[in-house]
C-alpha cells in the first residue's frame, strides 16, 4: 500500500485533491540579536527582497535573491534563520515563554529550538534532544551563530527523557514523522502505510514519556510534517482519550483538524487542530495540548 | 583552572577575562559558559551547553565566534575594514593594507587582531603579518585570516 495514486485517493477521501506545490524560501527574524527593520533593509540592499508572511510575526518569504539568503554576512552572523513558514508556527502556539523551562524533543537541527530561545529572550531553560549525533554537531552549529544562550542539548531517545528528572513548564514534541511530498520529491516512491503506523506508534509512545515530565499548568504543542491522519488527528484522538489531555484551542494558519477519517469518528475537539494543506506552505499539523482539569487537580494531591 | 586556555587568548587581545570562570565548564576539549540556573540542572553528559566558548586543540585555544562578539564589545584590540574586504574576508581570504579603514589597539606584528566590518560586527580574528598603515605597500596582506564567520557554512560540508 503505497505509491502516488494510493496516497492521491486517500486524501481525497479526507477531503483535499493533491496538487503541486513550489515551495518559496522564508526566512525567521531573530529578535533578539537583530532590529527587523533594519535587517530587512540590509537585506535588499544586497538583492534579497523579501515579503513579510502575513500569519507569521517575523516570518518573511524571499521573493526574489542575488545571493543565497544562506550565505549573507548577516546570516552568518545570527540575524535570521531559514526556516520554511509553516515550521514556525508550532513555536508560536506557546503562551509567555520567558523564564520559563521548556522541552524540546527531535530538535535538531535548531529551527525551533532557535524560535524558542529568541522568544524567550534567552532567558529560562531549553532542554534539546535529539538521537542523531550528526544531527547533534548541525543543532550546536545552528545555536552557535544565533548566540543562543539558554539551552542544554543531551544526545537521548526522547522516550528516555524522565531520566533527566526534570518538570517542564512547556514541551515542544515536534516528533519524527512520514515528512510529505512537498519537501522529498521520492516521497510517493519511498513511503508506504506500514511506515506511517510505525511512525504514528513510535509518536505515541513519546507523547506518553512527555506527559510524565509536564508540569501542572504546562503546555505541550505538538507538530508534525506529515499530512497522514494517523501521525496526526488519530493521534490527538488516542492522547485526548488515553493520556488525560485536552486541546486547546489555538489561532493560527491553517485549516480545522478532521474529525471523521477514512470512516472512524474520533473526538470532536480534534477540530481545534491545525491541518496545513500544501499550497502557500509545505503541509503540516499542529496541536496545543495541556492536562485536562480532573488530572491536573489529581496531580496537585 | 579550568578558564585559563581562554585567559591567555584574550590577553593577547589585550582584554582581561571577561567572563566568570565558576560558570565555564569543559567537555572533551570544548568550553561552554552556562548560567546558574543551567549549572544547577546539567547533567555530565551533555552534548552542548550554554554559550560555546571554543575549544582546545592540541594544546591551542580556538576562539567561538560567541566569544569573539564578547570581546569585541569590551575593547579587544581590533581592525575596522571596507565591505569589499569584509565579504573576502569572510569566504576565508586575508586582509590586504589597503581594505583597513581603522586600527583600534597597538596592532603588533604576529599578535592576534579581531577583524570588525563598518558596522561594528565581528567577523573573525587573524594575525597582523604586515604593516597595517603602510599606504605605500596597499596590496600587501595585512592580516592573515585564522577563523572567519564563513565557517558557518564550511562546517555543513
Amino acid at each position: 500500500m503505497s505509491g502516488r495514486e494510493f496516497f492521491q485517493k486517500r486524501y481525497e477521501q479526507i477531503g483535499w485533491k493533491l496538487k503541486e506545490v513550489n515551495l518559496k524560501q522564508a526566512i525567521r527574524v531573530n529578535q533578539t540579536y537583530s532590529k527587523e527593520k533594519n535587517l530587512v533593509n540590509r537585506l535588499s540592499g544586497l538583492g534579497l527582497h523579501l515579503e513579510k508572511i502575513p500569519f507569521l510575526n517575523n516570518g518573511y518569504w524571499v521573493l526574489e535573491s542575488r545571493v543565497s539568503a544562506g550565505a549573507t554576512a548577516e546570516y552568518l552572523l545570527g540575524y535570521y534563520s531559514i526556516q520554511e513558514a509553516a515550521a514556525q508556527i508550532p513555536v508560536s502556539l506557546f503562551s509567555n515563554l520567558k523564564g520559563k523551562k521548556v522541552l524540546d524533543v527531535a530538535a535538531a537541527p535548531g529551527g525551533k529550538t532557535v524560535q524558542l530561545s529568541d522568544l524567550m529572550e534567552n532567558t529560562g531553560v531549553i532542554i534539546a534532544l535529539d538521537v542523531d549525533k550528526r544531527r547533534l554537531n548541525a543543532l550546536g552549529n545552528h545555536l552557535e551563530r544565533c548566540h543562543v544562550a539558554n539551552t542544554v542539548v543531551y544526545l537521548l531517545d526522547a522516550r528516555q527523557v524522565s531520566t533527566l528528572k526534570l518538570k517542564f513548564d512547556r514541551i515542544l514534541l515536534d516528533v519524527p514523522c512520514s515528512g510529505n511530498f512537498v519537501t522529498d520529491k521520492n516521497w510517493f516512491k519511498n513511503r508506504t502505510l506500514k511506515d506511517i503506523e510505525r511512525n504514528a506508534k513510535l509518536q505515541r509512545e513519546i507523547l506518553t514519556k512527555a506527559i510524565d515530565c509536564l508540569a501542572d499548568q504546562g503546555e505541550i504543542v505538538y507538530s508534525t510534517c506529515s499530512l497522514e491522519p494517523e501521525e496526526n488527528e488519530v493521534n490527538m484522538d488516542w492522547a485526548v482519550k488515553h493520556l488525560d489531555l485536552q486541546i486547546q484551542e489555538v489561532d493560527c494558519y491553517g485549516n480545522e483538524g478532521l474529525t471523521s477519517v477514512f470512516g472512524k469518528q474520533l473526538d470532536s475537539s480534534v477540530r481545534l487542530c491545525k491541518r496545513i494543506w500544501p499550497g502557500e506552505t509545505q503541509g503540516f499539523f499542529v496541536c496545543k495540548l495541556r492536562r485536562s482539569k480532573k488530572d491536573e487537580s489529581k496531580g496537585n494531591y | 583552572m579550568k578558564a585559563k586556555a581562554i585567559t591567555n587568548f584574550l590577553s593577547g587581545l589585550g582584554v582581561p577575562l571577561v567572563i566568570n570562570p565558576d560558570l565555564v565548564i569543559e567537555k572533551n576539549g570544548r568550553y561552554y559558559l552556562t548560567n546558574p540556573v543551567l549549572k544547577q540542572i546539567i547533567r555530565q553528559d551533555f552534548f552542548y551547553a550554554g554559550v560555546f566558548l571554543g575549544k582546545v586543540k592540541n594544546g591551542k585555544f580556538f576562539p567561538s565566534f560567541n566569544l569573539l562578539t564578547m570581546i569585541s564589545k569590551k575593547g579587544a584590540n581590533r581592525i575596522i575594514i571596507d565591505k569589499k574586504s569584509a565579504w573576502l574576508f569572510i569566504c576565508g581570504r586575508d586582509i590586504l593594507v589597503k581594505g583597513v579603514i581603522r586600527i583600534l589597539g597597538p596592532a603588533k606584528k604576529n599578535s592576534n587582531v579581531l577583524v570588525v566590518n563598518e558596522f561594528g560586527e565581528c567577523l573573525g580574528f587573524g594575525k597582523i603579518v604586515g604593516n597595517l598603515s603602510n599606504k605605500e605597500r596597499s596590496n600587501d596582506v595585512a592580516v592573515q585570516n585564522v577563523s572567519d564567520i564563513g565557517d558557518f557554512l564550511r562546517r555543513e560540508r
